[in-house]
């Protein structure tokens, strides 16, 4: 295999360190109002519907570090190429490489969005995009050690709100969640499937793998990670339902946030736009992780510097921000992405886990053949 | 390194031409702290604001301004055109709404208000008996700020529970439910003073009835587990001890610690529902002939109690059946208790009318002060 | 920038050593060895030359020598053996740092430091009699950091004494102490001191490194070479500790760090040093662990206020009046009243008169400084509010903040913090909090970015080493304190790591 990464011992990291990266690429701005879509599917049974994806996505991890664990120095893009041969697996590594960029851009149009509809409704959004962009260069060129304490710090610093989350229960009526299992099973796998824009992220792991130092760890951290945004979610959800009327949910298009406005605390009022400045901390490893992968895959067609690639990536992002600006048009990017996504990262990768272990097996038995 | 730096400066100057946002520095604007809505001919609205205004004087002004335009915003720049300074409503604290606005319906304005991102969904509403115009427009004696009065006013009585908690987002959270409706608070003018003058009951948006603040106890006893509020009832004095108080009546007054209520659907095909009431309570008034360490006697004591909560509840109940207005959440009980109730609007509209309800009250009296 | 001039260094080394093998020797006749060494000095005021008889000559630097050893142990010899070789001058002299050199150029060099070049006629050879006094400021309290319990002495200008000090606290033969010059026109001595076993061998060979590709004129001061040798010269953040306590030197030298003094400074440096370690201080181990946990806390609290409550302030009152809760709000808004700036002039101008009232209390002698300290802060602080330039709680902020920042326990990292807050101020005026979270995450990303002697520079917290998280954010009680960081810890780290990826290894095969 000649794709094979060389990554030196410096540049591998702790596999404990990879739970602070998958739980700070997975929270991001979907869980502003991820309520709306699952509870119009789902009713007041969300939060299973919650579960239910965090149970895939927990089987969806599984294969694809087993996946990795096939080819313990090589990434993805580098399977790719091995499984497909080198045209078609160039044009998955393409597709790949657009997925990424998408969910970038994503991301931050997203976040822009609720910056302007929440705390300056003129604040230019090629300006946001700007300062977004010079922060994710000036954390890209520090280097993948870099990206991954934004993702730690990006992760600590961001507990308290954990906090905050629980205050409206002041407010909350129980009776709300019941009866359980009051929608059919279908609807529920619908609501669960609507979460698919806010719980992906985890893919990531796809390129990183390679750089954890204690591999057989990994896997334990990836799915305390997974467990630990599960527990976010469902913190999340439980308190909106309760907190909520069915139908005031399914109007309220940024639930959480609606949330935060009734908390008072004695020196400070209306938390929401507080948090909402603070999520820049809290996107910021999903921009980084995002491009970072990205650039693992365009440097498998054309060797460029990480400088280099970053200037050229914010560009484009810049330009394509500009076209974009309502309500709707962010509504359709986001419908359009969780079914790319889904496709991606819910399903693509069993698929491939199936594959790589076919092939595998072949080559295992080719070689017995020679030997033989 | 140098092409950095150029590019850089490039991105600077965008910033700084781009990113310009409208500032709202806290002296230079007017606080809108309470708006008063009243109906006006011609479906328009009245819009009453109080705004705070700081002069250079060091002190602190507040102006009520009126306007009549169809719809609030149009109020707003109305106001705005015969204030000095910017209007901004991110301090709004209370919003009124006039008894006649109030019977035509606040759904409208429950909807502007929500749309608003400046608005928290903390603030509290009333209903103010006659108009809101008359009301804040009065110069009251020891009342410097009526808005800030206002806001205090309801503030410390709902957190006391002597009325019913209006903020917001509980009225949006049932006005959305599809099984449960609202009540608010009623204020008037009484003479120099504002004071509460009852409920309010809401049916889809409109005023339907209103009970007056004596009956306040109950409905809160009914609405939820309350914490501590107060009670004089005045009970039979024959009953209790005949000897002692022939016709006469006995005044009490009791200070809940614990209530509990519990709604049970016990026959969902006859719309049969159990109301329990349980109430740990510490005895604060009582007439000095009785000795309140004889246990028997405060057993016949806390009998007549019961059986005097318990005809107030009924009473009340009957008059909310009438006005059709369901602001306990038995609907929400039903929906949450029998599987598969699906109750749409109209249906429970039509159950709640005919429903039954057996009123259960045990009150317990634990306490009765440091002197016998 | 850093790496050019280190290129060109070791370049001219280079050219250096090629020139250097050009020896002078050393005339065997007296004339004309006085004559050649007048020319090499320039015959400055202070060269003392003294016939002690027709053959014998001395030469010296007044000031530099030990008058009385010369007068009581060099000269009656000297009488007495007239025109005796250089050799047996040598080992008549009872002295213990003695030489003999056929070189001039070392021999000058030696005078310069303090020696007393004898002369014998017909002998190409010198004998140089290392007799040197040093005039040098007693010990004293170290004036900038104080501490309340603990010992109170500092180092002072004087390089031998500086390592006696040291040698007085570590009695360790492991203690090493490597000699450096630096400085083409000023030649300081400097000494790299580390124990052996304790420090990186990795971190040592680093400093070595750096020092010799240094190409410098002249170096005065160990805050200088601080900057020369440290990662990043474009940080604001101090990345080498500054300090003039030996125990606090010591306790860098216990725990696996590199020290580097440098001859007439009085600040040693230690070096790798991170982040949170500018904010613990040596006192914190001679209290009682509660209470230094608590002042650790506190100090990290203060950076925290130090560094985002006036742009909080900025941001609240300019853009999200909506935060201010209700029984603030009335306070905020008439305090503000009458000012006639927007918030963000006028804390930025009350930032900059504490910053002024700072910079002209250090400069001025101590008693005048007390002096600007009450005018500057009483009178212009109410003045400033009775005339409604300022906000009297504006002021208050801001005298909070300039507490908190004085709260560090190192000067350096106190003024970053200070400095700090202007940026994030002019953001937060334009952009609110979505400009002082944009502060916040470049900072944290530069945070991250940086590196001190290779080391990262917020370790222990990332990358994440867990075993040194309690002793960095609280006091542990002693018996807990893990001596060395992992930071720089020598090598069983290094080898943990191997193992477990050779273990990996056999997993996956």
């Amino acid at each position: 295999m000649k794709s094979t990464l060389q990554i030196g011992n410096d540049e591998k990291f702790n596999a404990s360190l990879f739970f602070f990266v998958i739980a700070a690429a997975q929270v991001g701005v979907g869980i502003h109002g991820f309520q709306r879509v699952v509870v119009k599917d789902a009713g007041h049974d969300a939060w299973i519907s919650v579960i239910l994806a965090a149970l895939f996505s927990h089987i969806v991890v599984f294969f694809m570090i087993k996946t990795l664990e096939l080819y313990p120095s090589n990434d993805l893009y580098g399977i790719h190429l091995d499984i497909f041969g080198k045209f078609i697996g160039s044009i998955v590594n393409i597709i790949y490489v657009l997925y990424c960029t998408f969910a970038f851009y994503s991301v931050i149009k997203n976040y822009i969005e609720v910056i302007n509809t929440w705390v300056f409704p003129d604040l230019s959004q090629s300006f946001i995009t700007t300062v977004l962009l010079i922060l994710v260069i000036y954390a890209f060129t520090g280097g993948l050690r870099v990206m991954l304490g934004v993702c730690f710090f990006s992760f600590m610093t961001g507990l308290w709100i954990l906090i905050v989350v629980y205050m409206p229960l002041k407010y909350a009526h129980y009776n709300h969640l019941l009866p359980l299992f009051g929608h059919d099973i279908t609807s529920i796998f619908k609501g669960a499937y609507s979460m698919t824009f806010t719980i992906v992220g985890f893919e990531v792991i796809n390129t990183l793998y390679p750089y954890a130092k204690e591999k057989n760890k990994v896997q334990k951290y990836v799915h305390l990670a997974l467990l630990c945004t599960l527990f976010i979610y469902l913190s999340v959800i439980l308190v909106s339902l309760v907190y909520f009327s069915e139908a005031q949910l399914e109007r309220t298009l940024w639930a959480t946030l609606t949330l935060f406005t009734v908390i008072k605390l004695p020196f400070i009022e209306r938390i929401e736009i507080i948090i909402i400045c603070f999520w820049t901390i809290i996107i910021l490893p999903n921009l980084c992780l995002f491009a970072w992968s990205a650039y693992r895959g365009v440097k498998r067609f054309k060797n460029v510097k990480g400088t280099t690639f970053i200037w050229l990536f914010s560009i484009l992002m810049f330009i394509a921000n500009i076209p974009m600006q309502s309500r709707t048009q962010i509504d359709d990017i986001n419908n359009f992405f969780a079914q790319i996504a889904f496709v991606i990262v819910f399903l693509y990768p069993i698929l491939l886990y199936i594959m790589a272990s076919l092939k595998n097996v072949l080559r295992k038995g080719g070689r017995k053949n020679e030997k033989g | 390194m140098k092409k950095g730096n150029i590019l850089i400066v490039l991105l600077l100057s965008c910033i700084l031409v781009t990113g310009c946002t409208s500032q709202e520095i806290l002296e230079r604007i007017g606080l809108v702290t309470l708006i008063g809505y009243d109906a006006a001919e011609e479906d328009k609205v009245t819009a009453t604001s109080v705004i705070r205004q700081i002069n250079p004087e060091l002190q602190s002004k507040v102006e009520v301004q009126s306007e009549t335009e169809s719809t609030s915003r149009g109020t707003r720049v109305k106001v705005d055109m015969k204030t000095s300074k910017k209007l901004a409503a991110g301090q709004l604290r209370v919003i009124l709404f006039g008894e006649d606005l109030a019977k035509n319906g606040i759904e409208d304005a429950l909807h502007t208000t929500m749309m608003n991102n400046e608005i928290s969904t903390s603030i509290y509403l009333a209903v103010v008996k006659g108009t809101s115009k008359s009301l804040l427009e009065y110069p009251y004696k020891d009342v410097t700020d009526v808005g800030q009065h206002i806001y205090n006013l309801m503030d410390h009585n709902i957190e006391q529970q002597h009325i019913i908690s209006s903020t917001l987002h509980e009225i949006v959270r049932d006005n959305y439910s599809e099984v449960r409706n609202f009540a608010l608070p009623i204020l008037r003018k009484n003479g120099e003073f504002i004071q509460f003058d009852g409920t309010a009951f809401f049916s889809h948006g409109k005023m339907v009835g209103n009970l007056p603040a004596g009956d306040n106890f109950y409905i809160l006893m009914m609405q939820d587990n309350f914490k501590d509020s107060t009670l004089e009832l005045v009970l039979d004095g024959q009953s209790i001890d005949s000897s002692k108080f022939e016709e006469k009546q006995l005044q009490i007054a009791i200070d809940s610690i614990k209530t509990k209520r519990k709604i049970k659907v016990v026959n969902p095909e006859q719309n049969e529902f159990d109301l329990t009431i349980d109430m740990k309570c510490r005895l604060l008034e009582i007439n000095s002939l009785i000795p309140t360490s004889d246990a028997k006697l405060l057993e016949k004591i806390e009998k007549a109690i019961n059986e005097k909560v318990k005809n107030e509840l009924s009473r009340i109940l009957k008059y909310s059946q009438e006005v059709n207005s369901d602001i306990y959440g038995f609907g929400e009980q039903y929906r949450a208790q029998v599987r598969g109730a699906k109750l749409t609007d109209q249906k429970w509209r039509e159950m709640f009318q005919d429903m039954k309800v057996n009123v259960d009250v045990d009150v317990e009296i634990i306490r009765n002060g440091v002197f016998e | 920038m850093f790496r050019e001039p280190k290129k060109n260094a070791t370049n001219s080394n280079e050219q250096q050593n090629k020139e250097e093998p050009e020896k002078l020797p050393i005339p065997a006749s007296k004339r004309e060895f006085l004559d050649v060494l007048k020319e090499k000095v320039h015959s400055p005021a202070d060269l003392v030359i003294k016939n002690i008889s027709a053959t014998v000559t001395i030469v010296y630097l007044d000031f530099l020598i030990d008058g009385k050893i010369l007068n009581e142990q060099i000269l009656p010899i000297l009488e007495k053996e007239q025109s005796a070789p250089p050799k047996t001058i040598k080992e008549k002299l009872p002295i213990a740092e003695i030489d003999l050199s056929a070189e001039l150029n070392k021999s000058v060099l030696e005078m310069l430091i303090g020696a007393v070049l004898i002369h014998s006629e017909g002998h190409s050879e010198l004998v140089i009699a290392k007799i040197s006094s040093y005039q040098s400021r007693g010990l004293s309290a170290p004036e900038n950091e104080s501490q309340v319990i603990g010992s109170q002495v500092g180092f002072n200008e004087n390089l031998a004494t500086n390592i006696s000090l040291i040698r007085r606290y570590i009695t360790n033969p492991n203690l090493c102490n490597e000699k450096f010059t630096l400085g083409k026109d000023t030649m300081t001595s400097l000494s790299v001191l580390y124990i052996d076993g304790i420090a990186s061998e990795q971190h040592v060979n680093t400093i070595r490194q750096r020092i010799e590709d240094l190409d410098i004129s002249d170096l005065l001061d160990s805050a200088v070479l601080s900057e020369l040798i440290d990662d990043n010269s474009f940080s604001m953040f101090p990345q080498l500790l500054l300090t003039e306590r030996p125990d606090r030197f010591c306790d860098g030298l216990l725990s696996g760090k590199v020290g580097i003094v440098v001859n007439g400074s009085s600040m040693a440096i230690l070096c790798p040093y991170t982040f949170i370690e500018f904010f613990q201080s040596r006192e914190d181990q001679n209290l009682r662990w509660q209470i230094a946990t608590f002042i650790r806390l506190l100090r990290f609290m203060a950076m925290i206020i130090s560094i985002f409550f006036t742009p909080i302030y900025v941001a609240a009152l300019t853009f999200h009046y909506e935060v201010i809760p209700q029984p603030l709000l009335v306070p905020l808004s008439e305090s503000r009243a009458i000012v006639p700036f927007p918030p963000i002039i006028e804390a930025l101008v009350l930032e900059l008169i504490i910053e002024l009232l700072r910079e002209a209390g250090a400069r001025l002698p101590t008693k005048v400084g007390q002096t600007i300290g009450i005018v500057g802060g009483i009178v212009l602080g109410t003045a400033a509010v009775e005339a409604g330039i300022t906000s009297n709680i504006l002021i208050i902020i801001i005298a909070l903040c300039a507490l908190a920042s004085f709260t560090t326990p190192n000067y350096l990292m106190g003024n970053v913090i200070r400095i700090l807050r202007f940026p994030i101020i002019i953001l937060a005026g334009f952009w609110g909090f979505f400009g002082v979270m944009l502060a916040f995450c470049f900072l944290i990303i530069h945070l991250l970015r940086q590196s001190s002697l290779g080391a990262p520079y917020m370790a222990p917290i990332y990358p994440p080493r867990w075993k040194d998280w309690p002793d960095s954010f609280i006091r542990m009680p002693l018996p807990f304190i893990s001596r060395q960081s992992v930071n720089s810890r020598a090598q069983s780290n290094n080898q943990e790591t191997n193992e477990n990826l050779a273990k990996e290894e056999k997993v996956i095969r």
